[in-house]
């Protein structure tokens, strides 16, 4: 069997030197030259299937940043969406969080601000300051005479009188004393006794 | 050996090889060429000539906080949204050829007016008169200014021809707060007064920049964004506390128009820091809105208006006898209400009484001019020129308020004979409320006058924090001095005839009042029947720690310094409770009037 019959043959024909004991080479006619090895299929269908698992992995790699890019797109609209809810938003409660909305707030209830302060001290329960009773009237009126103008919150009614504003005073039932101490009459009942309302 | 025939293809390899190194090399030299020699020209030529684009990114404007980190001024989005009056024509006219299913414009304007909360004749005439003016015109403003929420009802109406181009602007959550302080920026961006303006370096940020490509669909071609992102600004830090601020605002506001005053100005120092912690004035300014206020009104009057002080000088004079003329709250001169003196100046007191034995207690409880200037011959006029300049008399204030004035204290050798008497009574030289703050707050901090300060510090967006540099605290007068002068301050608070109206139930307080003469600028002299009204004093008397100014700009309900008594005494109390400052538990030591 020769080698070219032989096509999965794994190595040249062997040739055994021909050593002589003096030695000289004989000369002697050259055999054909031995035929090239053929390559293996095995290589050039790995190369094939290679070159092609190359290639559908640039392809997948390609589709999935393209993907991405869709993606990058679709959240970046998302997000444009919330900056314009969180700026809607900051618009809409700007001013709410004013010292003239809160007092304003406050007076609506019939809030005062109280006069000079007193403090009991826990550690030995002296007592300190001179402990009046606060007035029934506020010391600055915040409501009726507000004179720190917020062009954000004029025309937003008052979260505890909705009829009122920062700029058009509420109207407080009259139940401070012309003198502004709390009257000795309650004011009269006349839907029941009230309840708070609770959620 | 190599013949003929090996040596042939041989050669060719070698030709071959080196026509394609050649080649590779021509290929390798173009693309260093345009990658990396000529590459910024062809990205610009990609971007202007393909479907790349580019963007401008703005950063915020940093925000303006008080001592709290609330937000005294922030920043905001708002939409110029402008139209396209000939494709609004080109659109009604396919409308008509029935080649577009759109709305006309007739209804759009509808909708439009609507949302911006314009006349509908007005949104229509807007686009009228643009055509009459220029048949091609491609540009009218709709509306400037509006909000985010207008502008997405806008978009949300989708006509190509209203574009909305975004406008960063400023929002004053607390409004008029701090107004005068804060300062406020024009509609185009421009920082005009207060802080906004001073600290523009502070607050203002760095522009970044975008630019990409796109597809056809208009998404972004991945991996040709470049991003410069842009700075945001810096975070300015006031010393002031809103809450207070706003009280004392309200207050002094209704004060100004009780009293029938033209100005009025509260200020609160905390006197071991030096550090501002309320600036009220009023009228104020609102930021949100600063043209409702008078052109006059939309600056800062504490720190540029000057006065001529009166009767609260009396007290740096008598911490300069007590410091360098070896004088003390129980030293005694015989003043009667009216003195003619050697040099032939001659001095009143503003009520007529016989020659008194004064202490110097009694001539700041009385506000004796006759007995503070006979009390100043104990001292050269040098010496009384040295001390009112240590106490920071006409020299403004380490605030360096943007355009602050500073008082006016000539050298002692340019005094004239009246001059000489008229200063020690605050007569003859004019001072700020803050040079004044910071002299009584001298004498409060135990002699040493420590920089006022109204910043606290400026947070770059990086986190790095810079504070502003201020001048060393320095050594007035005596921590002995100090507290002679504060007790008798706080006998005049004590014994004067306003006492009452200045007693905080439960404390200590000490201060002394002044009556300035106003200068009328027609005839140069003094105005009549017209005052600068003002007191200063301080709480706890035992220990103090903060310091309240209160000035009225010529009252006329009640012109003398009794007009201020109210304020002050609420001023100070609402200072008190904001800082939870307990209340004395040590009684003061009643000094005589009359020796």
């Amino acid at each position: 069997m020769s080698a070219a019959a032989q096509p999965w043959g794994s190595a040249l024909p062997h040739r055994a030197p021909d050593a002589r004991p003096d030695g000289i080479r004989p000369l002697r006619v050259v055999d054909a030259p031995a035929r090239r090895r053929r390559p293996r299929r095995a290589f050039g269908v790995i190369a094939v299937v290679g070159a092609f698992v190359i290639a559908g992995a640039q392809m997948a790699l390609s589709i999935l940043t393209t993907q991405g890019a869709y993606e990058v797109a679709a959240l970046t609209q998302q997000q444009r969406d919330l900056t314009y809810q969180s700026q809607i938003l900051y618009d809409e409660v700007a001013g709410l969080s004013s010292p003239q909305y809160l007092a304003a707030n406050a007076s609506a209830l019939g809030m005062v601000i109280g006069d000079a302060p007193s403090y009991l001290r826990l550690s030995d329960g002296a007592f300190l300051g001179a402990g009046e009773m606060a007035g029934g009237s506020a010391s600055i009126d915040a409501a009726t005479r507000g004179s720190v103008p917020n062009a954000l919150i004029t025309g937003t009614p008052l979260f505890t009188d909705p009829d009122a504003t920062i700029a058009e005073a509420p109207v407080l039932d009259a139940v401070m004393g012309a003198d502004g101490t709390v009257s000795d009459t309650p004011p009269p009942i006349t839907d029941g006794l009230p309840t708070p309302s609770t959620h | 050996m190599t013949t003929r025939t090996t040596r042939s293809p041989r050669r060719r390899t070698v030709v071959a090889l080196a026509v394609v190194l050649a080649v590779l090399a021509g290929f390798i030299v173009r693309l260093v060429d345009i990658q990396i020699v000529n590459a910024d020209e062809h990205v610009a030529d990609s971007i202007e000539n393909a479907l790349g684009g580019s963007q401008t990114l703005y950063g915020a404007r940093g925000e303006i906080v008080d001592e709290q980190g609330d937000t005294l001024a922030g920043s905001i989005l708002l939409y110029d949204c402008q139209l396209d009056p000939l494709l609004i024509t080109q659109i009604d006219t396919q409308i008509l050829d029935g080649t577009s299913s759109r709305r006309p414009w007739i209804e759009v304007s509808d909708d439009v007016a609507e949302i911006t909360g314009q006349d509908v004749a007005a949104v229509r005439a807007i686009v009228a008169d643009a055509l009459a003016e220029n048949p091609h015109s491609r540009f009218a403003y709709l509306e400037r200014r509006v909000t985010t929420e207008q502008y997405r009802a806008l978009a949300d109406l989708a006509m190509p021809y209203i574009v909305c181009v975004p406008h960063p602007a400023r929002a004053y959550p607390d409004g008029a707060v701090a107004g005068n302080l804060i300062g406020f920026v024009g509609s185009d961006g421009t920082a005009l007064e207060g802080y906004e303006l001073s600290a523009n370096s502070c607050l203002a940020p760095t522009e970044g920049s975008r630019t990409f490509q796109r597809g056809k669909d208009g998404v972004l071609i991945p991996g040709t964004e470049k991003v410069q992102a842009a700075e945001d600004g810096g975070t300015l830090a006031l010393t002031i506390d809103r809450d207070l601020q706003w009280y004392l605002q309200q207050l002094i506001g209704e004060q100004v128009q009780d009293m029938g005053a033209q100005r009025g100005g509260i200020l609160v120092v905390e006197t071991k820091t030096g550090k501002i912690r309320a600036a009220a004035e009023y009228p104020s300014v609102d930021p949100n809105d600063p043209l409702a206020s008078e052109l006059d009104d939309r600056g800062n009057w504490i720190f540029r208006g000057t006065f001529e002080p009166g009767s609260t000088f009396k007290a740096l004079t008598a911490a300069t006898v007590v410091d360098a003329g070896g004088q003390n709250t129980e030293s005694t001169v015989v003043a009667s209400s009216q003195e003619t003196f050697a040099n032939g100046a001659r001095v009143r007191d503003a009520f007529a009484h016989p020659a008194y034995a004064y202490t110097l207690t009694g001539v700041l409880i009385d506000s004796s001019n006759a007995g503070i200037s006979k009390f100043s011959e104990k001292v050269d006029a040098q010496t009384r020129y040295d001390y009112f300049q240590r106490f920071g008399i006409g020299e403004g204030s380490a605030v360096s308020f943007y355009g602050e004035e500073q008082g006016v204290l000539r050298p002692s050798d340019q005094w004239d004979n009246q001059t000489l008497y008229n200063t020690s009574f605050g007569q003859g030289l004019t001072t700020t409320m803050p040079e004044l703050a910071g002299a009584y707050a001298a004498i409060a901090n135990d002699g040493v006058r420590m920089p006022l300060s109204l910043v606290e510090s400026c947070t770059a967006a990086d986190g790095t924090v810079t504070t502003p540099d201020l001048p060393e605290p320095e050594r007035v007068i005596s921590e002995d001095s100090a507290s002679q002068v504060r007790a008798m301050l706080e006998n005049v608070f004590l014994q004067a005839s306003y006492s009452p109206q200045v007693a905080i139930p439960g404390y200590r307080v000490a201060g002394k009042t002044g009556t300035g003469e106003k200068v009328d600028p027609v005839t140069g002299g003094y105005k009549s029947g017209v005052y600068y009204t003002s007191m200063v004093g301080f709480a706890p008397a035992e220990d103090p720690e903060y310091l309240v100014v209160v000035t009225l700009d010529e009252p006329t309900k009640v012109t003398s310094s009794a007009a201020n008594a109210t304020a002050f005494q609420k001023a100070m109390t609402q200072v008190l409770k904001t800082y939870r400052v307990m209340p004395s538990t040590t009684s003061p030591e009643v000094l005589p009037k009359f020796g």
